[in-house]
Parts: structure tokens; sequence; C-alpha cells
């Protein structure tokens, strides 16, 4: 509130005493990001504080654990599969849902959504129980079909708000200028959208590599992704090795968001 | 001229520029089709058959072994209906949901009120701050609250080394550990959830209620939490439902002591491979589910008028 | 001579059956180097025949043709035409130089010739150095400028134009105007231009079509469709008008161009002079232009006269509008004002006017007779 006040307040406590309420929730929400780092740095041989000093350690182990090395390449396979694929799917079927008049448009665009509303733990049993005589359980197919359905709200999503706010007349004028269809997409709609495409693209890919239930019931025993190697190694071990790791997750984590928060914003994309 | 209305009504026009852009695009009908199908295929593999073969599956009956044999019974669903066991894993879960929707709200409020005002230049900073941890792993947040909560976590050493305790509290392997997890799990999502639904919202209301002269209390209760209400209950719901289905967080900080249905449905298939009782589980799960998100939308309409 | 570019027969557009047709069996011949306006209120289907012309959308029946082919079902990339949006459509990722050379990319047109061509494109419309910036960059003005330069370019069959001014503000608009028009005839590029701003297309228009429910009420040069409209509907959209009952008393003699002189009774107030199409009789309506009538508070001997009471008068600086009350019927006149007292309500006028300036509409009822 920019405009001065008529009057002068006297001194209100409220206003620093809310200030501080919510940087406390600020500290709380990124308590468990925070304390990761920390740990990651600290020489302890077990997980106690307080820290008694700093180390690296934990990040040089990384490299030899083998768990985790083939979990990593596990998930960044799947991930750059899962969202190379929907943003075939997705971007396309965006494109038709903002531009086509139809009538079951309004149930279409819901059905493209819900997977979003379905319990990851309920989907993934789903898959678990109809990949097991398909052969598919512990494969890289496996796991990446269970991703897909969990990924194309996001890109559907972001597509649609992109075309959203595009001016459609950009693409007539391009095809009374003589551009063919595939022309007036390549050209103009795709860079247009693109924000929209970048955005879903890179949360599809944190969302897949992060993903651990779907992973942990299709492919524990064969083929552990990240996720699920780490959901193991937590449960077992009380080591700072994991938290290194974690550190670098949540960098990789920071990439997406800034490249989101930048292209089209996070709130936007994650509404 | 030839028209099928009636008379004296006026014919109906489309609107100039917007609508007149969309018929244009009719010419291309099966080309847009077309755009769709790839799409909803897709869907159909990951997403409608899974689901469908489970629900099918919940009507059979489980062997020991893992053997199904394949048939058409209700007697996956009487089990769960009638053992006191299931019963109460259902309550716990129902009773979690309520308790972390209700913490989670309480800590959510303040954040999504003071983003929702905030003028500072830093605002989406601090509201891309707020939203930025739905997109790190569950795994790991989850895990950061074990180091936190643990036996010999932050909190236990601190007030141990303090002198306050003698004994280290017990946090995590039980409903509170879960409890905390979840609440700082879901915050993110109360947040967005709030922010959207304060749109009625607005500092002049405050300041018009002011210059009527409501106290600072008044404002806040007869004017700022009434139409913050919508988002408020919108958030609730959402981290409710978040939370009867979520399973890393149970697991990890419930450390096999905290049962719900989530953790139940993983036992049941990976522990005992009774893989139909598992779908009738989540089948109970779906409706349960169904069932709330029917009587949120009853309730919004209510408030929306 | 000239020739006919553009040539529109019994064109239709139903969006769906049972609606009533956007336009309707719609028919213009458009002469080469013409600039044509299609003037109207909005729904009027102004902008769906522009867009039948582009190809943007199927006509339900009828056809287009273009320096005699007929274009009909072209595709809209196989037309060769230029179009100018309302909204501008400027590619938004793309700068000025990369918009103006779209065209000529999908024409494949040698690198060099572009880049000679679009020099030459921004140099016409005065923004040769702007051909680095980003389109987003530049005022709405000079965004519409490049527009024009991205549809001229290409030497377009014809250049449409869709609203193209409804975005700038009131100033810009009249520079605009003739910045338009004086480009385009230099080029001599054939022009359709969608407006619903009766001035723009006075000003600028070789023919005004005058459009109402999916038809053609009037096409004609900018003074026929002011100074002899076909319709009530065109009467009362271009300019201000007011309308009178009249009954022919008798064909008093010719007029020139078909035109006779009459002598009408108007609205029982007695016997007029009037003009209008030869060969009219029995009831019709009467249009005066306001400003065409004389206000004078006392009885000018030299014409008839009515005698009437002043109503209302409202002062705009330039003009004075006074409403004279005649009997049951309000006359509305424009004047000049000049330094001295204004008339004031209640006060008597006469009104007078001369008969060539009171026109017969030949067509009765809102509608042409179909």
């Amino acid at each position: 509130m920019n405009e001065a006040p008529l009057f002068k307040p006297r001194f209100n406590a409220a206003k620093p005493a809310f200030g501080i309420l919510v940087f406390l929730l600020y500290l709380f929400l990124l308590a468990p990001l925070l304390i990761v780092f920390v740990v990651s740095f600290a020489s302890n041989q077990y997980l106690s504080f307080p820290p008694e000093g700093f180390t690296l350690k934990w990040y040089g182990m990384l490299p030899q654990e083998s768990t985790f090395m083939n979990g990593m390449r596990v998930s960044l396979i799947v991930a750059v599969i899962v969202t190379v694929i929907v943003l075939a799917l997705g971007v396309p079927a965006a494109l038709a849902l903002d531009r086509y008049e139809f009538k079951a448009k309004g149930a279409v665009q819901s059905f493209f959504l819900s997977p979003l509303l379905i319990p990851s733990i309920v989907l993934a049993l789903g898959m678990v129980l109809l990949f097991g005589p398909l052969r598919l359980t512990n494969t890289y197919a496996g796991i990446i079909i269970g991703h897909v359905a969990i990924t194309i709200p996001f890109v559907i999503r972001t597509t649609l708000m992109s075309l959203a706010t595009t001016d459609t007349s950009c693409e007539a004028a391009a095809r009374i200028l003589g551009a063919d269809s595939w022309t007036v997409f390549r050209r103009v709609t795709l860079p247009i959208i693109q924000p929209g495409v970048i955005a879903g693209g890179v949360i599809a890919f944190i969302v897949s590599f992060d993903e651990a239930v779907i992973s942990l019931f299709v492919a524990e025993s064969g083929l552990p992704t990240l996720p699920v190697q780490v959901l193991r190694y937590v449960e077992n071990s009380a080591d700072a090795a994991v938290a290194a790791l974690s550190v670098i997750l949540i960098l990789i984590s920071l990439v997406v968001v800034v490249v989101v928060e930048r292209v089209m914003g996070l709130r936007k994309a994650l509404r | 001229m030839t028209t099928l209305q009636a008379p004296g009504q006026t014919p109906l026009r489309p609107a100039e520029a917007g609508e007149l852009e969309k018929a244009t695009e009719k010419r291309n009908r099966r080309a847009y089709l077309a755009l769709l199908i790839p799409g909803l295929l897709g869907l159909l593999v990951s997403f409608v058959f899974p689901l469908a073969y489970m629900v099918r599956m919940s009507f059979n009956r489980g062997a020991p072994d893992g053997v199904i044999e394949e048939t058409f019974t209700f007697d996956t669903y009487i089990q769960p209906l009638t053992d006191p066991y299931y019963w109460k894993v259902t309550l716990d879960t129902f009773q979690m949901g309520v308790t972390v929707g209700v913490l989670c709200v309480l800590v959510s409020y303040p954040v999504a009120l003071f983003l929702a005002r905030s003028q500072s230049k830093y605002r989406s900073l601090l509201l891309a701050i707020a939203i930025a941890p739905l997109l790190t792993s569950a795994v790991v947040r989850t895990y950061g609250w074990m180091v936190i909560l643990g036996t010999n976590g932050l909190v236990n050493s601190s007030l141990t080394g303090l002198g306050i305790i003698d004994t280290p509290l017990k946090l995590t392997n039980n409903m509170t550990g879960v409890t905390i997890g979840l609440v700082e799990i879901f915050m993110p999502y109360a947040i967005l959830a709030m922010i959207s639904g304060f749109g009625r919202l607005s500092p002049q209301l405050e300041e018009a209620a002011g210059s009527l002269g409501a106290s600072k209390f008044n404002v806040f209760t007869r004017v700022t939490l009434p139409l913050s209400l919508p988002g408020i209950l919108t958030a609730f719901l959402l981290v409710f439902v978040l939370s009867i289905s979520t399973f890393i967080t149970p697991r990890l900080l419930g450390g096999g002591s905290v049962q719900v249905l989530a953790t139940e449905i993983y036992d049941q298939t990976t522990g005992l491979l009774n893989w139909p009782f598992a779908a009738a589980l989540s089948v109970i799960l779906l409706v349960l589910f169904g069932l709330i998100i029917a009587v949120y939308q009853r309730l919004t309409r209510k408030i929306g008028g | 001579m000239s020739q006919t570019k553009l040539s529109i027969v019994d064109l239709t557009k139903r969006y769906a059956a049972g609606l009533e047709p956007a336009v309707d069996r719609l028919n213009m011949q458009v002469e080469e180097g013409h600039l044509v306006a299609l003037l109207g209120p909005s729904g009027c289907g102004k902008t769906t025949t522009l867009r039948m012309v582009a190809g943007l959308m199927d006509p339900t029946a009828g056809s287009i043709t273009v320096d005699g082919k007929e274009i009909t079902h072209t595709p809209v990339n196989k037309r060769g035409m230029g179009m100018v949006f309302q909204s501008y459509a400027l590619f938004p990722h793309m700068n000025v130089e990369q918009n103006v050379a779209f065209g000529l990319q999908m024409r494949q047109t040698p690198k060099a010739e572009q880049k000679k061509r679009v020099a030459a494109a921004l140099d016409m419309v005065q923004l040769g150095h702007l051909g680095k910036r980003q389109t987003r960059e530049l005022s709405g003005g000079q965004q519409q400028r490049i527009a024009l330069a991205r549809a001229l370019v290409v030497e377009p069959t014809l250049l449409l134009l869709d609203e193209p001014l409804s975005n700038l503000d009131a100033k810009l608009r009249e520079t605009m105007r003739t910045e338009i028009r004086s480009i385009q005839q230099r080029t001599r590029a054939t022009t359709l231009f969608v407006t619903h701003d009766q001035d723009e297309a006075l000003d600028m228009a070789d023919r005004i079509a005058v459009m109402n429910g999916g038809l053609i009420e009037q096409f004609g040069s900018p003074t026929e469709v002011y100074e002899r409209p076909r319709t009530h509907f065109v009467a009362n959209f271009i300019g201000q008008a007011n309308f009178l009952q009249a009954t022919v008393v008798s064909e008093v003699g010719p007029a020139g161009a078909g035109e006779s002189h009459y002598k009408v009774d108007i609205e029982g107030l007695g016997g007029f002079g009037a003009v209008g199409s030869a060969g009219l009789s029995g009831s019709h309506e009467l249009v005066i232009r306001p400003h065409r009538l004389k206000v004078t508070v006392a009885n000018a001997a030299d014409r008839d006269a009515i005698k009437g009471t002043i109503e209302r008068v409202s002062y705009t600086g330039d003009a004075l509008s006074v409403a004279v009350k005649v009997g049951g019927k309000t006359f509305n006149t424009q004047l000049l004002t000049s330094s001295g007292d204004l008339p004031r309500p209640g006060d008597t006028a006469y009104l007078s006017w001369s008969p060539e300036d009171a026109y017969i509409l030949p067509v009765n009822g809102k509608g042409p007779a179909s």
C-alpha cells in the first residue's frame, strides 16, 4: 500500500509480529530442504547433531555408490523419454482442445487432467496388475508408460495456458501469406507457445525424475529408479551419503524451478 | 428466406471476431480430431486400462503365494468392510487427512495472506519460494524430516543439549512424525489453492472497512476471513485428499507402525501378494475420494450462491 | 478502361442450419485499383465476407472470382492475398524485417531480392530505420504500418483490411487514413476495407458497400451513398438524417441523371419541392440532412418555410444543434455557430430548405425489396 495514510498510525505491534510469523512459517516450509544441506557437509559419522566439522566426503562417496549411479541412470533415461513422449502427445492434444470447437470438449479436457486426481498408489497398483501378465514390470517400457499418465496433465495445462493468450490472427496472417498448415505450426504457433511447451516439458521431466510410487510398484526389484533407491537406502542406513545425493536432487529441482519461473511463472504453470 | 426460427425472434449471429476465428477452423475438423488421438491413446494405455483392470481384479479371489483365482465375487470387499482392523485403518486414514488438512490450512493461511496482499518487489520471488518445494522429491523432503525429527535428530539433540529433556522425544515412527511431515509437504499446494481462492479479497475492501470504523480485528473477522473462506475450503479439501492417498511419507516417517490405506495397499501387494484384496482396498479409497469431492462441490456451490 | 478485379456472385454464408445467414446472396464487382469499403454495423456480415474472400472461411454457396479465375475453393495459402488484421497479428517472435519477409520466404523469393523488397516496403511505410526492432517495442501506429508493409510486400492480388484503424487513438486514426489511402493509390492495390466507421469509409473509399443483415443495401461512391441513399438504413447509418413522410402530389419535371423534381406533401404540412428518381408516386420516405435545413427567426420570403418552436439547443463549440418542433414532428437541424445570441428553447423559428436537399427514398421500408 503506497498511498499515504490519512492519519499517522500509532506504533502497531501487529505488523512486525505478522512478519515474524510468516518468516517462521517459511522456515518450517524450507526446513527439510535446508537441513539436508547442513547434514551433507557435516563430518559426523552417523546422523547426529550438532555438526562436528565440514567435509565433502559424502559427495565423494556418491560416484562409488553403484546403486545410486544405476538409479540415476535409470531415472534420467526414463525422465528424458517420458518428456519427449508427453510433449509429442500433449502439445497436439492441447492445440486441438484450444483451436477446435466440439461438443465433448470440456469432457475431453477434464479427462486429460484427471490423472492428477487419482491417488498415485491406486494408479501404481493398477499398472503393476496390468503390466505383470504383459511382462512389462521391471522394464523401461513399464516405468515410462506409468509416468506418461501422471505427466501429461502438466503439459496439457501449460500448453493450453500459452495457447489461450495467443492471437489466432497470427496464424491466419501466416496462412494468407502462403504458409501451409505444417509451416504455420512450425514457424508461428510453436514459437509463440514455446514458453508453455518448455514449462510443461521441464515439469514433466522433474515429476517423472522424482516419481517414487509407480516406479516402486512397477520396477522395484528389477529396475529401481533413483527415488526408489533413495527410499530403500533411507529405510536401512543412517549415514549422510543420502543427504549429499538429496542435495543434488534438490539442485536439479532448482534448475527446473528457475526455468519454469522464467518462461511462464511457477504459479501459472502449477495452478 | 427459410429459417427454422419462430417469428419475432432475433436471428442468432456469431460475435464478430473471436467466434469467427474458431468457426474458421471447422474446415479442418478431421485434422484437429487427429491431433487428439495420440494423447487419448496414451492415456488409454497408461491410465484407463490399468484402472479398469484393477477394478476387475478387485472382484477376483486371492489365494496364497500370489495366485489369483479368476471369478466374480465380493469377498474382497466383505473382508475389509467387516474386519474391525480395516475399519480402524480407514478411520485412521480419515483422521490423518483431517488433522493434516486443518494444520496445513493453519500454517499456510498467514503465508497465503501475506503473498496475496504483498506489494513488495520481492513478492514474485517469495511466491516462487513458497511453491517451489512442489517440484522437489517427496522422498528427499521426507528424508529431511527424518533428519530433523529422528532420535538423534535436530530437535532431540537440541532439546537434550539444552538440558530440557533427558530422553529423546518419540517424533518418528509414529503418527506425530507423519503428520508434521505431511503438513509441510502439502503447504505449497495449500498456499497455491488459497491464493487462487482469494479472488475477491482486495486491500481496498479492507481499507474501506477500516474507513467505516472497523477495528483491525473486526476487519479481519468481518471482511478478510469471510472472503478468504472459499480459498481455505479448497485448500483444506486438496490437502485432505492428498494426505489420505499419500504413501511415501507414512511409509518412511511411520516406519511400519503407522497403518493407513496407502501403506496397507502396498503391504498387501509386496508382502502378502494378495492382489485382489489390494485392488479392493484401492477401489474403496477411490470411492472415498469421489464422495469427498462430490460433497465439496455441493458445498462450494452453496457458498458460491 | 477499368477492369473488374474481383467479382462476387450470390455469396452466402450460413454458420449452421436454422441460423439466419450471416451473408445472404451477396453480389459485388470491384474494379482494378479501387478501394472498396464494406461498411456496416457489427454483425452485418462484412467481416464474414472479407474472410470468405481471404479464404479463411468456406462460403455456403456462391462464387468468388479474381482476375477472371474462380477461387471460391482455392486454399487460403494459394490465393496470394495480403491482409491487415484488427490486432495487426504481427508475429511476436520475429523482428520487423522478419515479419515483412515472411510472405516472400513462403514464395521462395531469392534472398537478395527479399532483402531489397523488404527494405522498399519498409521505406514505403516510412519505417526503414526500424527493421531490426522487435515488434512489441513499436507503437500501435508503427505496428500497423509494419502489418501493411507485410501485406503489400508480396504484391498481393487483393489487399484486405479488417478494421485496421479501430485500435488506434482518434488523432492517429486520421493520419493513418490518409497514409493508407495514399499508399493504396500509389501501389494501385485493389483493396477491400472492412469498417464500421462511416467517416473512414467516406474519406478513403472509391466505392462503399453499405451492409446490413447480410445484404448490401447500397453499393456506390461516397457521394452517392450520402446524397442519394437508396434506403432508410443507408440514410440513417451514414450521416444524420431527418426522415419525413411524404406523399407525391405531382412529378414536376426532369432534374437530370434519371431524376425528377416533385411536388410532395410532407407530413400534412403543405406542399414542398423535392427530388427523387423518376417515376415515383404514392407515399415515400423523404430525407433531409440536418445541416441542409435553414433555421431563421423571421420568415424568409424567398422560400416556403414552416413555422415551428425551438425545443432544444445544444452547443458543441463549432456546431449548434437545434431541434425545432413543428406540429407533432421534431426536425433536427445543425448550424455553424457565430458570435451573438444563441437561439433559446421556446423561441419561434422558421424552417426552410432548397428542394434539391429533400430527397425521396426510392425504396420503401427498412430493407431493399427482395
